[in-house]
């Protein structure tokens, strides 16, 4: 009997050896494959800062807003952040591949699945920072064609069409990335449904006196009165 | 190569009976039907009594009028015949218009008239304003003179002003071409002046008709560029400046048109106005433009109310083009009251170059810096008012050139901002 | 002296060819000589043209005009000193004008030292200088070219009891070129002419430097060895300097002496010449395209030599029979008139005095690509003297005032070299150089202005050129071009006024700018121009877009 045991412990750590043997090139493989990941991922993410400061990037994103919003988050400069997201992400599709080199079936579909949600990832990425970008801008516009024009409250107009710009870009990058779609949809419609109806209503209430001034400029040719006289800067 | 073409097939044909003129008289127009036949009539009172013998044209740019202004124009041309004017000429006289566009463009105004001026080799092309009620035939000959007999290049109008008008001229536009280039032109944004065909040709090909700036301001334009080649520039005085209406919308245009297009200049022709270091006199033939004592009504507190409401509205905005020093001093004067309300000579100085050099550096968007300008200039022209309000013409004269003086020593400080701000 | 050559100035050049003989005699012994021409280089300047021509100035028995040469390193006594040429080239060089000299390589005069020397003995060194033969058997069938005075060839020289070579008058023995030492010789004496600082040669009758049997004896490989071996040299020590070549010969010949660029510069398009007084005849464009068509490309760096007339007869050598039949019947009636297959009349003679066809055709010399030449005297619309022999009717003195001698002399008149034009339409009290020069419509201020014209785009000199075919056959039209610059050339062939339609659309878009008045004519587009003109009238369009 004690053979039979010792034959059976032999075969049965034989058989262990042989997985070993079987499994240990792919797991060597793997870590092979993760290092030369983490080196192709590191130099990707120099080159990109690189890039980025050789184009003024930051200046870009300062223009965006996306440094203020970046520093009162306590998170380091967009340039940086850009170039660590690179890194982050190329190392850990590196490493799923290496993964995905044991053969394990399971984790194939997720790895299949992590590359195919890049290029959205990618996309809302970027309509994030164009649209932060449009906000700012159009923002500032408002702000300053209302304060030239003698028009109250300029900030709020302002300060309104950032938040407006800002929601309307936001949803959009939750829709692309696919992540509760249907709910944002209905809140931001809802939303913006209510805020249109408002503000006809307070401008048809309030401005219908304005509205008729403006036909009246329009299409009747009347004499204007005379306001007290302005400025003739020329 | 399809290339669009400046010169419609009507206008060229019409430019081709015309043939080659000694003086072409350029009118840009837009709905200007209430004073355009004033000015065509002065226009040919002048051609008929000041150069008789020479072939004259009349231009006109149209910009897509409604009101039949081409039509009035071009009723004023004596020829044989048509000749209801019963008015006698040695020779035919000319009035073609053409319409560049659907809607007003200054640039491409401009271009047409230089593109004909080329064309039709005229020796002088004068400029003129359709809203110049105020014009009389004289002008013509103290525009085309100097031009015609004594080789001068550009010959740029000074008026005879109210007091408290042309303020962005006085306080900006003026004070910062003296001081960035070294010459005194008085109007260095005209809607009246008149060319050779040298600098005519030139201009014409120069590359600034597709840039932003040139096609909304190409008059500053040209003013620059005459003055920074190898041209001769003189002033004539004309007479009064007419006053067209104007309401606050329009600041932003005028800024735009005059101060944007003065900033973006500056790009171009770095190499000359850096090496400038003082002012000359630019010579003035006949007679030296003054002020009138007419009173004008303006709303002080609105001005200062606007003023100090741009300042606090525009905060984070200034903080990206002020320097925090002047930024701090714009803001004191804007918790002044009325009654003590300056802003003073130095501090509107500083507030100019770096607004300036901000526009070099575009560190927000171009057309944003310009508008950002407006509110603080109704502080400057609010101050400009106060401190003149008991001033006589003289003292109001020294006001101004103490204020051209301010502007040339900041010179070199307009020089480092523009060079290390990054 | 800071004189420059710039590489390729031949291409803007415009020439005027003069004998100095002729010009204007300083020391009244009835010849033109180089102090008088250096001082009428004021009158060359304002005309407009920035290079001279001049013919052969060197001592001579002048029994060919100077074409036949007895020392080729000096200036004949009657003409100056050397010492006057040099002041003439340094003062044309301080007025921007080049010069450009004669050097005949094919031939001396029978008087030459050299030659004395060559028939002196059999065994003389110099003997194989020259191309000798016991018979006049060799080299049958050459052709002769003065055939009007020569019956061969061959001379039989009583001295040296031999026959000796001559392709042009027996007095002018031909040089053996296959002789290494008559190649070294005639080097030094470019040499010698190139380091006063002379900018150019016209090369004599080069066709004919080599002979082999069996061949025609002109235009041989070994010519053309011997010309790019020279043009080494030039390149190397003298550079920029330019060689003009005299080769009567059709175009594909004529080709061969542009080489790869390695051999002449320039070279006179003979054929073109006549061919355009055919096509102002016939009024009808198809010689002058025809020729033009048929004339092969050129090194970039070559050009053409354009002229209406010159100093010989109007050649007609290189056409057809039937053309040159035409010619003779419509140009020259008077069978005096016709020397040598050509007829030896200026232009204005030619043209009947006409005006406008003398225009027209100066208005076709400076448009038609090449660098054209203007020979002296044509500018004031001379005319000549058919009975003064071979070809001197062409040769009379210069007509500068209505005076004494036409202001060409203080000399008595009966000691000018020649007698002066002196009927009543073309003498010199009607055409002079002084009346002209004050009126505004005279034909010299004409061909001041349109050679301003000319030197105002350096598209006539430099540009390609493409013809247009209008349906109207009389109208001869063409665009040159060279980078972005456009000119649109229209002449009217017809002594009628003429309606033509032009196809213009590629270059629809375009305003034309007429350059003589500077007015505008209207844009084009897709539609055929229409244009309309005067008897024997031309335009110079600029295109124009704006």
């Amino acid at each position: 009997m004690r053979d039979i045991i010792i034959s059976e412990l032999t075969q049965g750590l034989q058989e262990l050896a042989r997985g070993f043997a079987h499994y240990l090139p792919r797991v060597i493989v793997m870590f092979i494959v993760a290092f030369v990941g983490w080196v192709i991922a590191y130099v990707l993410k120099v080159l990109v800062r690189n890039i980025l400061r050789l184009t003024k990037f930051s200046k870009l994103s300062e223009n965006a807003g996306a440094n203020e919003l970046l520093k009162q988050a306590a998170l380091p400069s967009s340039t940086e952040l850009l170039s660590r997201f690179v890194f982050w992400v190329a190392w850990v599709g590196f490493m799923l591949l290496g993964v995905s080199a044991l053969g394990i079936v399971g984790l194939q579909e997720y790895t299949s699945r992590f590359f195919l949600f890049l290029p959205r990832l990618f996309v809302a990425l970027l309509i994030l920072f164009f649209g932060l970008l449009a906000a700012s801008f159009f923002s500032r516009a408002a702000l300053l064609a209302a304060v030239n024009a003698d028009f109250g409250p300029s900030r709020l107009v302002s300060y309104s069409v950032r938040v407006i710009l800002s929601i309307f870009t936001i949803s959009m990058v939750f829709e692309v990335l696919g992540v509760a779609e249907g709910t944002l949809l209905i809140a931001f419609g809802s939303a913006f449904g209510a805020l249109m109806l408002a503000l006809a209503i307070a401008f048809g209430i309030g401005g219908k006196d304005l509205a008729r001034e403006f036909l009246e400029k329009r299409f009747a040719k009347a004499k204007r009165e005379e306001k007290e006289d302005e400025l003739f800067p020329l | 190569m399809a290339e669009e073409t400046l010169l419609s097939d009507e206008f060229l044909r019409q430019l081709i009976n015309v043939g080659e003129v000694d003086i072409l008289v350029g009118l840009p127009t837009h709905n200007n039907a209430r004073t355009i036949q004033q000015v065509t009539r002065a226009v040919q009172a002048g051609i008929l009594q000041g150069f008789p013998r020479e072939r004259t044209v009349i231009i006109n740019a149209d910009g897509g009028s409604q009101d039949r202004t081409r039509e009035m124009v071009t009723g004023l041309a004596i020829d044989d015949v048509w000749s209801a004017s019963k008015v006698y000429a040695l020779r035919t006289l000319h009035a073609i218009s053409t319409e560049y566009a659907r809607s007003p463009e200054p640039g491409r105004a401009l271009r047409t008239i230089l593109a004909a001026a080329d064309l039709l080799r005229a020796k002088v092309t004068v400029v003129l304003s359709p809203e110049s009620t105020t014009i009389e035939p004289g002008w013509l000959q103290r525009l085309v003179r100097p031009i015609y007999s004594d080789n001068f290049d550009l010959v740029s109008p000074t008026y005879r002003r109210q007091r408290f008008e042309g303020l962005l001229m006085r306080n900006l536009l003026y004070p910062m071409t003296r001081a960035v280039y070294g010459y005194r032109v008085q109007e260095p944004y005209a809607q009246e002046f008149a060319i050779s065909s040298r600098l005519a040709t030139d201009f014409l090909n120069q590359n600034i008709w597709n840039a932003e700036w040139g096609r909304a301001g190409p008059e500053i334009y040209l003013t620059v560029a005459a003055i920074t080649g190898n041209y001769r520039v003189c002033q004539a005085f004309l007479g009064v400046k007419a006053r067209t209406n104007r309401n606050a919308r329009d600041m932003v245009l005028a800024l735009r048109r005059t101060v944007g297009a003065l900033f973006s200049s500056l790009d171009r022709s770095l190499a000359v106005w850096s090496a400038i270091s003082s002012s000359q006199v630019v010579p003035l033939v006949d007679g030296h433009g003054d002020v009138s004592p007419e009173p004008l009504k303006v709303n002080r507190k609105r001005l200062r109310d606007m003023f100090a409401n741009g300042v606090s509205e525009l905060e984070p905005v200034f903080r990206s083009i002020l320097s925090p020093a002047t930024l701090a001093e714009v803001q004191r004067i804007a918790a002044l009251e009325t009654a003590e309300f300056r802003y003073p000579h130095e501090v509107w100085a500083k507030t100019v170059f770096e607004f300036a050099a901000s526009f070099h550096h575009s560190v927000i968007n171009r057309d944003h810096i310009i508008q950002a300008l407006v509110p603080l200039f109704r502080g400057r022209a609010l101050s400009f008012l106060l401190e003149n309000r008991n001033a006589s013409e003289e003292q109001i004269e020294r006001n101004v050139e103490s204020l051209c003086e301010e502007f040339e020593r900041q010179k070199p400080y307009f020089l480092e901002v523009w060079n290390h701000r990054k | 002296m800071p004189w420059t050559r710039e590489p390729g100035w031949y291409k803007d050049a415009i020439i005027y060819q003069v004998h100095v003989r002729t010009f204007f005699d300083s020391n009244n012994d009835g010849i033109g000589d180089f102090p008088g021409l250096t001082q009428k280089l004021d009158y060359v300047q304002e005309l407009g043209v920035n290079a001279i021509w001049l013919m052969p100035f060197f001592p001579s028995p002048l029994r060919d005009d100077g074409y036949d040469i007895s020392d080729y390193t000096s200036v004949h006594s009657r003409y100056g000193t050397l010492n006057d040429f040099k002041t003439f080239l340094d003062t044309a060089h301080a007025r921007g004008i080049r010069v450009i000299i004669e050097m005949v390589l094919n031939h001396t005069s029978d008087q030459h030292p050299w030659f004395q020397e060559s028939r002196s003995s059999p065994d003389s060194p110099k003997r194989d200088w020259y191309v000798w033969s016991d018979s006049d058997a060799k080299y049958r069938g050459t052709r002769i070219i003065f055939v009007d005075t020569e019956m061969s060839n061959w001379a039989w020289d009583p001295v040296s009891k031999a026959y000796y070579w001559h392709r042009f008058f027996s007095h002018q023995p031909d040089l053996n070129y296959d002789h290494p030492a008559v190649r070294e010789q005639m080097w030094a004496v470019m040499k010698f002419w190139l380091e006063l600082g002379i900018d150019g040669f016209r090369l004599d009758a080069i066709p004919y430097l080599i002979e082999r049997e069996g061949t025609s004896c002109e235009n041989l490989p070994e010519t053309h060895a011997i010309i790019r071996d020279l043009r080494r040299r030039i390149d190397a020590e003298f550079p920029g300097v330019m060689l003009l070549a005299e080769a009567n010969q059709w175009p594909a010949d004529l080709r061969l002496y542009f080489g790869d660029g390695d051999e002449f510069h320039m070279a006179f398009h003979f054929p073109l010449m006549p061919r355009m007084f055919m096509g102002l005849r016939l009024e009808d464009r198809k010689p002058i395209t025809e020729i033009l068509q048929q004339t092969p490309e050129i090194p970039a760096s070559c050009q053409w030599c354009l002229f209406l007339r010159n100093h010989d007869e109007l050649t007609l050598e290189m056409v057809t029979d039937i053309e040159r039949d035409y010619m003779y019947d419509i140009y020259a009636q008077d069978k005096s008139m016709r020397l040598n297959l050509g007829i030896r009349r200026r232009l204005a003679p030619l043209l009947e005095n006409d005006r406008r066809r003398i225009e027209l055709m100066n208005g076709m010399l400076m448009s038609l690509p090449g660098t054209p030449i203007i020979y002296y005297g044509d500018e004031i619309g001379m005319g000549d003297n058919v009975h003064l022999g071979d070809r001197n009717g062409v040769r009379t003195p210069m007509q500068w005032t209505g005076g004494w001698n036409g202001g060409f002399s203080a000399a008595e008149p009966e000691n000018l070299y020649s007698p002066l034009v002196a009927n009543p339409v073309y003498g010199y009290q009607a055409v002079n150089v002084l009346s002209q020069k004050s009126t505004e419509h005279s034909l010299l201020s004409w061909m001041k202005h349109i050679l301003a014209v000319r030197r105002s785009s350096s598209v006539f000199g430099r540009g390609a050129i493409e013809f247009l075919y209008p349906a109207n056959h009389r109208i001869l039209a063409y665009v040159r071009r060279v980078g972005n610059e456009l000119v649109l050339v229209v002449n009217n062939l017809s002594s009628a006024a003429q309606a033509v339609e032009l196809d213009l659309e590629p270059y629809k878009g375009n305003i034309l700018v007429e350059m003589f008045g500077r007015n505008i004519f209207p844009r084009i587009n897709a539609q055929p121009y229409f244009l309309t003109m005067g008897p024997y009238q031309f335009y110079w369009f600029r295109l124009r877009r704006i």
